[in-house]
Order: structure tokens, then C-alpha cells, then sequence
């Protein structure tokens, strides 16, 4: 039987779905019965998912004078 | 303008999507380079792979994502530029586990003594447009631990898959998921405190 603690140490692998069979039902019964860690596991995915999704510092890059840099450096 | 629409627009040339993909993608290229060639070193990483890229942009199938596409060709242009320049980067104490960063929030049995609780947000759009919590997204990314944000940037940001970041950062892959582990866990309790407090 896993402990909440030993879920959210699993948590990355439970969202990339990266368990061995016997863990993925030990992970299942668990998730059956606790709604705290299904509620952990459920937001883990979602920061993940922000972080997928992030853009990057986008106002503080001057693009055109990076790519006039560029086009200097291809005469 | 959507991912296909841009790339479309990079094959004729057009210079307003020559811009948009460099705003779009050039701090994180400088980011992911940083770790491989070192801060003086990064910009010019970015601005080689842009070059590359550029040149190659006909080869992009479009069977990842374009971020992963420039992630791979960052990844090569650091290591080309490592040889050229005989710099070697020192990664000394990268891999190591700091732990769990909400280790306390368990009791002694390993139950939950501080659950997590209903977020207001339930998706990634809905989080990412709320512009405070979008700076505090971004702050708390550049203050994770050096290798877990370098390991978070290339997964979460990049695409990339296990394999690849390991042989880029010269860790093994179990080491790499630990650090990714730890990277999403700290910024969860990042978007938690955000969303019970209502501030970064």
C-alpha cells in the first residue's frame, strides 16, 4: 500500500504514465481512495502543462535587431 | 498567428515571421544554451541556431513542436561551439537530489498533514493569462535550482525527451527525471501558494 508521501514522489511518473505494471495498480487503488492526492496529481499535470505552454520573456528581445545582426552576418 | 500558419510564413521569408519566431523563442534558446557554453557564450549559440535554422526551416517536417525543433539545433550549435572554443563548462554537483520540497507537509505515517487545496484556475490557459501570476510564473522558474531549471526548460519548454537531455548535460537519465521531478514539484508549490494567497 502506498503512502501520500510515495504518491507525490511518483507524481512525474504518474502524469508521463512511466510506472511498472505492478506500481500502476498500486498508483490506481491509492488514487481510488484518496482525493488529496488525486487533487496533488491532477494540479502536478497542470504546472506541467503551464510549463509546456510558457512563453519566454517575449517584450524584453528585440527581435528585428537580432535578425538584422543576423542578416549582417549572411552577407 | 498558429505554429503551422508561422512556419508557412518562414518558408517565403517573410521578415514580420522571421521577427515574431525570434520574440517568440530567442530568450529561450539563450536559457537552454546557458548551462552548455556558459553566459558570454549563450547569445551566440542563439543567434547561430537561428541561422541554422533559418537555412533549414524547408527540412521542418513539423513532427514536433517548432520549440523542439530549435532546442535540438541549440543543443548541437553549443556543442560545436564547446569545440571551437576548448570551453568546457563546469556542471560539478548537477544530479544530486535536494529532496522533496514538500516534504513537511506529510505526517510520520506519510499522510497528508497540509493537503493541497481547490485551485480557482483549471487550465493553462486560464493560468497563463492572468498577467501577475504569468510574472510570477516566469520568476520563480529563473530562481529554481540551476540543474532542475536547465532540466525543466529543456522537458517542459523544449520537448525534449529524456535521452537527449541526459547526453546534453552529461547526467544519467535517472538523474534527469529526479530533477524534473523536483523542478514541477516547486513550481506547484509555487502556482499553490499563488492560488490560496492571491499573490506571488
Amino acid at each position: 500500500m502506498l503512502t501520500c508521501r510515495e504518491m507525490s514522489e511518483l507524481g512525474s511518473d504518474i502524469i508521463e504514465g512511466d510506472l511498472r505494471l505492478s506500481t500502476r495498480w498500486a498508483v490506481f487503488m491509492h488514487l481510488k481512495m484518496c482525493s488529496r492526492c488525486t487533487l496533488y496529481i491532477k494540479q502536478l499535470k497542470l504546472t506541467s502543462a503551464v510549463l509546456q505552454q510558457l512563453p519566454l520573456n517575449t517584450t524584453a528581445v528585440d527581435s528585428a535587431a537580432i535578425l538584422e545582426k543576423l542578416q549582417e552576418r549572411d552577407k | 498567428m498558429d505554429e503551422q500558419e508561422l512556419v508557412k510564413r518562414l518558408r517565403q521569408g517573410d521578415k514580420s515571421a522571421l521577427e515574431a519566431v525570434i520574440k517568440l523563442h530567442h530568450a529561450f534558446l539563450v536559457a537552454m544554451a546557458t548551462p552548455l557554453v556558459g553566459n558570454d557564450l549563450a547569445d551566440d549559440v542563439a543567434q547561430e541556431t537561428w541561422l541554422r535554422a533559418f537555412a533549414a526551416i524547408g527540412k521542418f517536417e513539423g513532427r514536433s513542436k517548432l520549440r523542439t525543433w530549435l532546442a535540438r539545433i541549440a543543443i548541437n550549435e553549443a556543442h560545436a561551439m564547446r569545440r571551437k572554443t576548448g570551453r568546457e563548462v563546469s556542471l560539478d554537483g548537477w544530479g544530486s537530489d535536494t529532496g522533496s520540497p514538500i516534504g513537511a507537509r506529510f505526517n510520520e505515517q506519510g499522510a497528508w498533514d497540509v493537503p493541497p487545496t481547490q485551485w480557482h484556475h483549471e487550465t493553462p490557459d486560464e493560468l497563463l493569462t492572468e498577467a501577475e501570476l504569468y510574472e510570477c510564473i516566469q520568476k520563480h522558474l529563473h530562481k529554481l535550482p540551476e540543474d532542475q531549471q536547465s532540466v525543466v526548460m529543456m522537458r517542459e519548454l523544449g520537448g525534449l525527451d529524456y535521452g537527449e537531455i541526459a547526453r546534453a548535460l552529461n547526467l544519467a537519465e535517472g538523474n534527469i527525471r529526479v530533477l524534473l521531478h523536483r523542478g514541477r514539484q516547486r513550481m506547484h508549490a509555487m502556482l499553490n501558494h499563488f492560488e490560496e494567497v492571491g499573490t506571488c
